[in-house]
């Protein structure tokens, strides 16, 4: 069905700043004018899904709703779920250019653990692997284990079949496709297997303290696109789960338009020359 | 040197020391422990344990560590309780900052169980605590909060508390409290400040 765009509610620009200015105290995700177009759709598509007769009805349902629910909705509607090889690099090459040597630095000799969650298909992990193997040359002194984790066992199985489409590997250079892949068809790649062995998927529900309290001596935490997808108490214990997993020092990237600062205080931020990533303090220094 | 899987090195292995004791008596005992990782996890681990409310407050009062202050507000959050929101109530009074918005902050977390404190906190003697309980509207997910907001546009004595309450309303207002905003500006006429945030809280929710 069709929606004559006649019909569709309008979306002021008082409006679009009430809802710009909420979206980001709640979300941390800001949408500045040149995404106007992009909200108000989404807006529109809101109001007509929840049956509201406007944008000042639906803000209000949307503002007081005790379950938060229609506010889920709609961050999944404002954001995009999608994965796939180096998808946001500039935070693989923070890794490799600043957070592993300052890491092996303080470790003497401990192998260097790092954590990827959610795993999705595994593209992230293996994007990891990649980048330590390709740019990091400090490999050659340090071990380093990368662990995986997802709450769903259908995309764990998925990741260590290791299989992708052309759109997933479309952003990685031709030289680590021939290197690392294998096309098994038009539309499909295999990861070798080497890096399928490097990397120990597992399932691990992040807001369940039964789950998180394996993981320990963790370096650095990938955690990105997922906490925008939680309500504020389950942010707040995976933030707990993430810290309580951390080395002292050691280090979480987030998705860009996510925030710790807006989550826990327990972390302090520091930029990179590629990314802004947080840290949980070394032993001795003052939390906030 | 190399990348290593983790179960040759079993990555994922039990922590012991977090192991014994796992009861609720075991769990309260070691909230009060020396150590503060113990104590954390002390506070984590009780979140399942529903009459944990009270004495997770009761060690706020006394502790100084962030990471166990943090896991502690977690945990209060996750009970999600009566019990947890009668727990923090006191906190409001508290002189310490970072209790009152912790305090704040849980509070907006649990509608349900807050929104019955709400008419009293508002009717408190202390005009801090009345400012504290609008701050905390501006976060609560609850559908009387426009009435609440309208209550102290038109009643409240103190401008500060006034003000508060019209940036909630500048944020989530509807049209339906621009006579309520009208009857504070004039009841506080001679207040420069609450006249500009009127304007602002105006051209902000836009005309009817």
């Amino acid at each position: 069905m069709t929606v004559n765009s006649a019909t569709r509610a309008v979306i002021t620009a008082a409006d679009f700043l009430k809802f710009r200015d909420y979206f980001h105290r709640k979300t941390g995700i800001h949408f500045d004018e040149s995404k106007r177009y992009f909200v108000d759709k989404r807006l529109q598509d809101r109001i007509e899904a929840t049956g509201a007769t406007g944008f000042r009805d639906y803000f209000a349902s949307l503002r007081f709703e005790a379950s938060g629910i229609e506010l889920q909705q709609l961050v999944n509607a404002m954001t995009v779920n999608e994965t796939y090889f180096f998808r946001e690099a500039f935070q693989f090459e923070c890794l490799v250019n600043d957070l592993m040597d300052e890491l092996a630095a303080r470790a003497a000799g401990r192998r260097l653990r790092i954590w990827s969650v959610p795993s999705s298909t595994g593209e992230e992990p293996y994007s990891i692997a990649i980048y330590l193997l390709e740019r990091w040359p400090g490999l050659k002194q340090h071990d380093v284990e990368i662990l995986s984790s997802d709450i769903d066992t259908r995309v764990l199985e998925s990741a260590q079949r290791g299989i992708y489409s052309r759109r997933s590997v479309s952003e990685l250079p031709r030289a680590y496709l021939a290197k690392y892949f294998e096309q098994i068809d038009d539309d499909a790649w295999r990861i070798s297997r080497d890096l399928v062995d490097a990397v120990e998927f597992s399932r691990v529900n992040l807001c369940d303290a039964a789950d998180t309290r394996r993981l320990r001596d963790v370096d650095v935490i990938f955690c990105r696109n997922l906490l925008i997808y939680f309500d504020d108490v389950s942010r707040r214990i995976a933030a707990d789960a993430m810290f309580d997993a951390l080395v002292p020092g050691g280090f979480v990237c987030l998705g860009h338009s996510e925030s710790m600062s807006r989550i826990s205080p327990l972390f302090r931020m520091r930029r990179f020359a590629d990314a802004l990533v947080y840290q949980k303090p070394l032993q001795g220094e003052q939390q906030r | 040197m190399a990348l290593k899987s983790a179960s040759k090195n079993s990555g994922l292995r039990e922590v012991a020391e977090r192991a014994p004791d796992r009861s609720y008596a075991g769990l309260l005992q070691q909230l009060a422990d020396a150590d503060p990782a113990r104590r954390r996890w002390a506070a984590r681990d009780l979140a399942a344990h529903a009459a944990a409310a009270q004495p997770l407050v009761d060690r706020l009062l006394d502790e100084h560590d962030a990471g166990v202050v943090e896991a502690i507000f977690t945990s209060i959050e996750t009970l999600a309780s009566p019990a947890a929101v009668a727990a923090l109530v006191p906190l409001l009074r508290s002189d310490d900052a970072r209790l009152r918005n912790g305090a704040i902050e849980a509070l907006a977390s649990m509608p349900a169980a807050t929104a019955p404190h709400v008419d009293r906190l508002l009717a408190d003697a202390d005009a801090d605590v009345r400012l504290f309980a609008v701050n905390l509207l501006a976060d609560l997910r609850h559908p009387q909060v426009p009435a609440w907001v309208e209550q102290v546009l038109r009643t409240e004595p103190e401008a500060n508390v006034v003000a508060a309450a019209i940036e909630v309303l500048t944020e989530a207002g509807s049209t339906a409290l621009l006579p309520a905003l009208a009857a504070a500006q004039a009841r506080f006429a001679t207040d420069p400040f609450i006249g500009f945030a009127a304007d602002v809280a105006r051209s902000r929710i836009g005309s009817p």
